[in-house]
């Protein structure tokens, strides 16, 4: 998916180095393949940028950053983190590697964008609440590079990236002999990377001994096209697709779809995104179809997996 | 020698509420400016209750709301001016933005960084030190190994929750406003009834008052109190937020009593009794939460 996304135009590809990142271990990359895109990358004028927005186990921290050095001598381009405390350290490390602040930090207004920058952070990715009107605002308060997912602001839900910890307290998954780590504690905050997304099933919500209603916690996210011009306008100069979970043709298809897009706003010769309407529409069908199946596959592991190490007392 | 802890929202609890048990009060609900007369939003219950909190000789730390947006902050910032000038033994805070918001309004007074603070590793917690956090209450996700581990990595103080209904999810709307159609979109404080959230495949509980979600069972760590004690831990708090007006003065005796016999170095009582006490207000059950590396739910036990 790395190689195809660089092919259909993408700046910089985001790779999930192994253990590290926010998602499973099958949707994240060995040294050696992360190595063979970073070639790749560098031979299309893109770049590599690696994923670290775990938080680390405070007993792994040496282990962690092992890992950010051998990636920067690689050349990777940057590194994604949420745990405030990596930035110094990287800083360290790799002086001239972008650091991006992950959507897992929870950011919820300026301030806490200062609190980034101050610690030496490049880039902070936006919260999905967050419409034109902040951006503007953040943009002329704060000189920081700004990034977006490329999707529609949503208002209301339960949607809180990096301030969630239903799906592990519910059920995880130890995964330590996939990866090879000393140290795993299931939780998509922390590394097991497997967050079953319980959010996005229905639950019966109400009071109790009341009629119930089924609800899904948050709302579905729509895939963004008619805020892309403002949002160029309001400072954003990196827009991104949450690619890993997603079947890689759809991915090349939405990279080749965005980049002519982008394209044509800022070379001027397409700035009416009613111009796409149609081919967004069977973009957005297939983007549901295919989160629709992730989320399933990932509530019914949720279900099917036992009890993790300890022998556990029911009932108390 | 240790401190016992709990959190009281609004006048209404203070008064209602049995805290003899506990050293320090944590006072406001972060997780909604809106809730009725939270100490979180309004100063002037706020300082009445510092007052009455000390005149009881327990210490008083005020919670701030956790999750402000951009047009929230002008207010807190007032908010917080006026806390200054109170006699309060704490902030916590949950935010980073405000973290640095109250070092650049020049606070003197100690912070407390709060579970929505996200607190995983040492070398964060070196570097809210320079914040003037001094003590903070981990990510319930870190495992009692790793709470230790921070503890002795840093000079800062560790926060250990060891009863009651752990916080789960905080966002910025209210989830029951959102799904309440008489509200036509104006908080009716629908949240001071318990609301549930049920899935019945999996046999999954969460209870959610409106903008925060908390575990369905109260995490219960009566039986390892001595065995944190024994590896430096002091601070231990009792999640209070949603309950009935008897769970503090109930679960906090319990905890006493333990730490108590801890203190005088008695032998070990049995822990049937006390289970059993706890186990009458936890509708859903009890669980170990994420201490022994296990999912948050579940309830590992000595025996």
């Amino acid at each position: 998916m790395a190689v195809g996304a660089v092919d259909a135009g993408a700046d910089s590809i985001y790779v999930g180095a192994l253990g590290w990142s926010r998602r499973p271990y099958e949707l994240e990359m060995t040294d050696s393949q992360i190595k063979e895109v970073i070639t790749h990358a560098k031979a299309n004028d893109a770049d590599i940028r690696v994923v670290f927005n775990t938080f680390p186990s405070p007993m792994e921290y040496r282990q962690w950053l092992d890992a950010i050095a051998r990636f920067a001598e690689l050349g990777a381009a940057g590194f994604i983190v949420t745990d405030p405390g990596a930035i110094a350290p990287i800083r360290q490390l790799a002086p001239d590697a972008v650091i991006h602040v992950s959507i897992g930090s929870g950011i919820t207004n300026l301030e806490d964008v200062y609190f980034y920058k101050d610690l030496g952070a490049d880039v902070i990715i936006l919260p999905y609440r967050w419409g034109v009107k902040e951006v503007r605002e953040l943009h002329k308060k704060c000189d920081i590079e700004k990034e977006v997912f490329l999707f529609e602001p949503i208002q209301t839900g339960k949607i809180c990236p990096g301030k969630c910890i239903m799906s592990s307290y519910l059920k995880f998954r130890n995964w330590t002999e996939e990866e090879g780590k000393d140290y795993f504690y299931g939780s998509a905050n922390r590394g097991a990377k497997e967050c079953y997304r319980i959010c996005q099933k229905a639950w019966d919500f109400g009071v109790v001994n009341e009629a119930h209603q089924a609800l899904k916690l948050r709302s579905d996210a729509h895939l963004m096209l008619e805020q892309i011009p403002e949002m160029i306008q309001a400072g954003v100069s990196c827009f991104k697709l949450s690619g890993r979970e997603r079947p890689a043709k759809m991915i090349c298809d939405l990279v080749a779809f965005y980049r002519k897009v982008i394209d044509g706003i800022l070379d001027g010769t397409q700035i009416d995104m009613s111009a796409y309407a149609a081919e967004m529409e069977v973009l957005r069908k297939r983007w549901v179809a295919a989160k629709g199946r992730r989320v399933n596959s990932l509530v019914s592991r949720a279900h099917s997996y036992g009890h993790e190490k300890s022998s556990v007392k029911e009932g108390i | 020698m240790f401190e016992l802890s709990t959190g009281v929202c609004n006048p209404k609890m203070l008064n209602e509420g049995d805290y003899s048990a506990y050293d320090a009060l944590y006072l406001g609900d972060y997780s909604c400016p809106l809730y009725p007369e939270n100490f979180s939003a309004h100063i002037d219950v706020l300082s009445k209750a510092v007052e009455t909190v000390h005149n009881w000789g327990k210490k008083s730390f005020v919670r701030l709301y956790a999750v402000p947006s951009n047009h929230e902050l002008l207010w807190m910032e007032e908010f917080i001016e006026e806390v200054f000038k109170l006699p309060v033994d704490g902030i916590e805070v949950h935010n980073m933005g405000l973290l640095r918001m109250l070092k650049n309004m020049g606070n003197q007074i100690p912070v407390h960084l709060g579970v929505f603070g996200n607190l995983y590793t040492h070398e964060t917690a070196r570097i809210l030190k320079e914040y003037g956090v001094e003590r903070v209450y981990p990510n319930p996700e870190l495992s009692l190994k790793e709470i230790v581990f921070i503890k002795e990595q840093t000079p800062i103080d560790v926060l250990v929750p060891v009863h009651g209904k752990m916080p789960l999810v905080i966002s910025e709307t209210c989830f029951i406003l959102e799904h309440d159609a008489s509200s036509e979109g104006k908080c009716n404080y629908a949240c001071t009834e318990e609301h549930w959230l049920h899935r019945s495949e999996g046999d999954w509980s969460l209870k959610d008052t409106g903008r925060m979600t908390v575990s369905g069972k109260d995490l219960c760590m009566i039986e390892y109190m001595q065995q944190m004690v024994d590896q430096g831990l002091q601070h231990f708090h009792v999640q209070n937020l949603g309950e009935p007006a008897d769970y503090a003065g109930t679960v906090g005796a319990i905890y006493r009593r333990e730490l108590d016999r801890i203190t005088a170095g008695l032998q070990p009582e049995s822990m049937e009794e006390m289970l059993q006490a706890l186990s009458a207000h936890a509708k859903m059950g009890l669980c170990n939460g994420y201490y022994f590396e296990s999912a948050g739910q579940h309830y590992i036990g000595r025996g």
